[in-house]
């Protein structure tokens, strides 16, 4: 059975070049308009990693982290943070509310691909 | 010095205002136009991406279907091996382009925070030239200390604004180039 990947972007562009990617190197995905949805969909379906963006309308990607977190369920399922922000300030923050990992957009698919089969094979 | 009470003192006091008025209206209006193009250029680059993106999923199913086939051929009869490694070749020159192309769609994520982050900052503008606005009131006193006391209540506007301008919109984009970012696990 293959592994379920939570992708949260509020860019549908970025939703789909996801999708496309992760789908090619045979993850199911579910994707998420924002944090809230994310979180939505992350409490319907246990899922093996989440994807998320930083800056999103609603809930950001740091809330949303933190929230996941503090669900049982989630406390050991690998996020990784996909965001246009590269900043240390920024990746300190990712870290501490329990980010595994920061990938800065544009992200390479076979470089993302080779990222997660590391994390959830 | 302009003294109180005369026809001149009154007439400069009426044309200062008339000034910082003409000066609101006027800065809010191109502000308005070079907004209004910004919000329509983020609107056809979202359709431009959207196009792109479906054009480029049906060319990618077509390469698959195009490739099952040559499978298919390749595996009914015995190619010559030049064509058999010409055509692996070929596939992973398909994949390079593949995963350029979709490195390169990425842009209108970045492009589009731009843009916000552009108006968001004509906004803050906007409201500076709104402090200039007088809203037509005249200075009733001819005399400077009336004049100066409206242009200190502007001056104080326009500061409060422009503090509120400089601390608003923090950049998330600082990405120069279209090649794949880093990758850091902790």
């Amino acid at each position: 059975m293959s592994k379920t990947i939570l992708a949260v972007d509020d860019s549908g562009s970025l939703r789909q070049m996801l999708s496309f990617s992760l789908k090619a190197a045979g993850y199911g995905v579910i994707e998420a308009v924002d944090g809230q949805d994310g979180l939505n969909k992350a409490k319907q379906q246990k899922v093996d990693l989440v994807l998320t963006d930083q800056n999103m309308p609603g809930m950001d990607g740091l809330s949303l982290i933190k929230a996941l977190r503090a669900m049982k369920n989630y406390q050991s399922v690998p996020i990784l943070m996909l965001t246009t922000e590269s900043g240390d300030d920024m990746k300190a923050m990712g870290r501490a509310a329990g980010a595994n990992g920061w990938l800065v957009k544009p992200f390479d698919p076979a470089r993302l691909t080779e990222v997660i089969k590391k994390l959830i094979g | 010095m302009l003294s109180r009470e005369t026809p001149s003192g009154e007439l400069m006091n009426a044309q200062v205002m008339r000034l910082l008025s003409g000066m609101s209206v006027h800065g809010d209006q191109h502000l308005a136009e070079v907004e209004r193009d910004l919000v329509q250029m983020d609107v056809l680059l979202d359709e431009a991406i959207k196009k792109l993106c479906a054009s480029f999923m049906a060319i990618h199913h077509a390469v698959d279907l195009q490739q099952e086939a040559l499978n298919g051929l390749l595996a009914d009869g015995m190619p010559a091996p030049e064509y058999a490694a010409r055509f692996a070749a070929l596939r992973g020159e398909i994949n390079q382009h593949v995963g350029a192309a979709v490195t390169s769609l990425q842009f209108q994520d970045m492009t589009s925070q731009l843009i916000g982050r552009m108006v968001q900052h004509l906004t803050g503008l906007r409201n500076v030239f709104g402090a200039l606005d007088t809203n037509g009131a005249a200075v009733s006193e001819s005399g400077n200390e009336a004049l100066l006391a409206t242009l200190s209540d502007i001056s104080e506007r326009v500061g409060a604004r422009c503090t509120e301008l400089a601390g608003g919109v923090r950049s998330t984009v600082n990405q120069r180039h279209m090649e794949s970012g880093d990758i850091e696990l902790f």
